[in-house]
């Protein structure tokens, strides 16, 4: 299907889409990738009055270290990540995680500001960047704020992004020697959204792992962290009663929500494999 | 009349100078204005890959980009990179294992496929199959297209050493 | 897509009941609803307009209530559709019951979805129908709080962006009530039947609803 008629402006400063969403509200929508925008307006889904089309807006594109942190503009494209040497040596698990992401030709053009704004509860970045600690960077009318991730995922693609501000940026730590990360989805055909996935970072003390972070994508309307199950974790090995102990204490802890093809149990049962043999990756002696 | 912008694009190495809707996706622009009928359109949402195309060197999908967008920009389609003869190898190894039935598909396959060859010459079957997994085909049950590709896979891995 | 929960509402059950026989109170909780019309006694005809994630659908729907017991609750079958984006259809049930911090309402609702929808998939539905009936309970909760905390406007379109954070930590077998406080506005009272229909086309509006926004992005 063809997408309805709409205006189209393609902007040359952060403060013209600005003040073009604040013109317009609801009628507007950015245009980064658009990947998801503009197939959503062909299946009809949508019939915005306008396009800000952002690709224009150099400032939002590059990776970058800065000091401790590596800092990715929102229109870096998703097949950018997957090949940066940056990122392979600063975030790994971005590196690991961007050729799952749908399909090389979506690659090419979907970006990672605009997955992080939409914030698709089975979607990669999203949830490594909860699972790294990372920030989101916006900007809108009364300037430029930092949000960290875990205080950006809200709700069912609700974020704290205002309705007139941007993501300029996403930013995460960079590894920290002895750092582990990893990320595992279950999909039913390469490149498809989650059924369940899991990205996780640790830090290793010896053979033990200490600052365990875990987060699910596609049981929950966001991307979920298992707290408890992270405390549990805590200053011990993964060896095979560790692990098993975990899963027990994620099926606990998880409330999945099913879907038309896979029922909460189904899910609840796969975060826990998931869960596990990841977790086996991150033994110091594994090469996974 | 409707409202229109002008974009300058380069197609298969021609310059071009068009008035488009902002609607137009850059697959409709190639068919529709300038009768570059290869390349196909399937499900319109990005899924299906039968409208794959090149926009700066790199595949995309042509019902997911605007023609508004390839302002400035370069194209390929599976016209120019099949006079130009650079999958000629791709091609014939297609025909050879018979890769292709109907024939719908097989644009959209072979764009994908020439970006797999260039950027992932060590790429083995099942990175193939994960690669392709984007472009659906209907007839062939997809082993042949594999085989095709892995086959010049190796063709070009002969040549290099 | 199958859907169910449990609301503590702190008011009386006869206070919660007549809240819901309200149709002006029903128009402000349903999250975008724009109009509403009776086509009969026991029918219903409402439209709203959506919003989750990038889709933007308006979308009829049509309630006929069964099985009304006044007071204590009813079971209502609806269908939407939203144009060319899908259709829904199902049905759901309501019961009130006494609990000792006020009214206790479990809700149910099963619904098949087709069209663009059932054509991409179901990945969401039931995530975005929590959403709505979450929307639609904080919005019902708020007209039981203090007239101080004035209620919104009537009928906006439902911003995907839920006023409180509770709405995203709720799991799916039934949110957890916000303590109200006490303290009620008098809702005026409209026959009880009257009301209980809205609610339930309220319901099977918000079920229909969400099938029907749901489609854009379930592919993938």
């Amino acid at each position: 299907m063809k997408a309805a008629a709409f205006d189209y402006v393609k902007a040359d400063s952060v403060a013209q889409v600005i003040e073009l969403l604040q013109q317009h509200g609801d009628d507007a929508r950015v245009l980064a990738g658009g990947q998801t925008l503009l197939a959503t307006l062909n299946m009809r889904l949508s019939e915005p009055a306008l396009l800000i089309d952002i690709n224009g807006l150099a400032a939002l594109r590059g990776i970058e270290r800065q000091g401790e942190v590596l800092r990715i503009g929102a229109l870096v494209t998703h097949a950018e990540i997957e090949r940066s040497e940056l990122v392979a040596r600063h975030a790994p698990l971005l590196a690991q995680a961007a050729p799952h992401i749908a399909h090389r030709a979506i690659r090419n053009r979907g970006t990672w500001g605009g997955s992080l704004a939409y914030a698709d509860p089975a979607a990669e970045w999203p949830a490594c960047l909860l699972a790294l600690g990372g920030t989101v960077v916006v900007q809108g009318p009364g300037g430029v704020r930092r949000i960290a991730a875990d205080d950006f995922f809200l709700g069912l693609y609700t974020t704290a992004l205002a309705p007139d501000e941007i993501v300029i940026a996403g930013e995460v730590p960079v590894a920290r020697e002895g750092q582990w990360q990893g990320m595992t989805q279950l999909a039913r055909r390469h490149g498809d959204y989650a059924v369940v996935g899991l990205a996780a970072t640790a830090q290793r003390r010896g053979a033990a792992l200490a600052s365990v972070r875990l987060a699910f994508m596609g049981v929950a309307a966001t991307p979920w962290r298992a707290r408890r199950t992270e405390e549990l974790l805590e200053g011990r090995e993964p060896d095979d009663a560790t692990l098993a102990m975990a899963a027990a204490s994620l099926r606990a802890e998880i409330e999945p929500l099913p879907d038309l093809t896979h029922s909460s149990e189904t899910k609840r049962h796969l975060a826990g494999v998931l869960l596990q043999r990841l977790l086996a990756c991150a033994r110091r002696d594994s090469k996974g | 009349m409707a409202d229109t912008r002008t974009i300058q694009v380069t197609v298969n190495g021609r310059p071009h100078r068009c008035q488009v809707e902002p609607r137009t996706h850059l697959v409709d622009f190639l068919r529709d204005e300038l009768g570059l009928k290869g390349s196909h359109l399937g499900c319109e949402h990005g899924v299906c890959g039968a409208c794959t195309v090149e926009l700066d060197g790199r595949i995309v999908r042509g019902c997911l980009t605007l023609a508004v967008q390839a302002d400035g920009a370069q194209v390929q389609t599976i016209e120019g990179v099949s006079e130009s003869g650079v999958i000629r190898d791709l091609q014939q190894a297609f025909v050879a294992h018979n890769a292709l039935q109907c024939g719908f598909c097989t644009p959209g396959m072979l764009m994908a496929a020439k970006e797999l060859v260039e950027t992932r010459p060590e790429a083995t079957r099942a990175e193939v199959r994960e690669w392709i997994s984007g472009n659906y085909c209907r007839c062939t049950g997809y082993h042949a297209i594999v085989d095709a590709v892995c086959d010049v896979l190796h063709q070009r891995k002969e040549a290099r050493s | 897509m199958e859907l169910n929960g449990d609301v503590l509402v702190v008011a009386p059950r006869d206070q919660v009941w007549n809240a819901l026989n309200d149709t002006a109170v029903l128009a402000r909780c349903i999250p975008g609803c724009e109009e509403m019309e009776a086509l009969g006694e026991t029918e219903r005809r409402a439209r709203v307009a959506v919003k989750v994630g990038p889709v933007r659908a308006r979308f009829t729907g049509h309630v006929r209530l069964l099985d009304v017991r006044p007071g204590e609750g009813c079971t209502l079958q609806f269908e939407g559709s939203g144009g060319a984006a899908g259709m829904a259809r199902g049905q759901s049930t309501l019961q009130l019951s006494e609990d000792p911090e006020g009214t206790r309402v479990s809700y149910t609702a099963q619904a098949t979805v087709g069209g663009k929808l059932g054509q991409v998939g179901g990945r969401l539905i039931d995530a975005a129908a929590m959403q709505m009936a979450d929307q639609f309970f904080q919005a019902l909760r708020r007209e039981f709080q203090p007239p101080a905390a004035e209620p919104a406007a009537p009928a906006p379109a439902v911003d995907a962006a839920p006023a409180a954070p509770e709405a995203a930590a709720l799991p799916a077998p039934g949110p957890a009530a916000a303590a109200v406080p006490a303290a009620l506005a008098a809702p005026s009272t409209t026959p009880a039947s009257e009301g209980v229909r809205v609610l339930w086309f309220a319901m099977g509006v918000l079920s229909t609803a969400i099938g029907v926004w749901l489609g854009a992005t379930l592919f993938g």
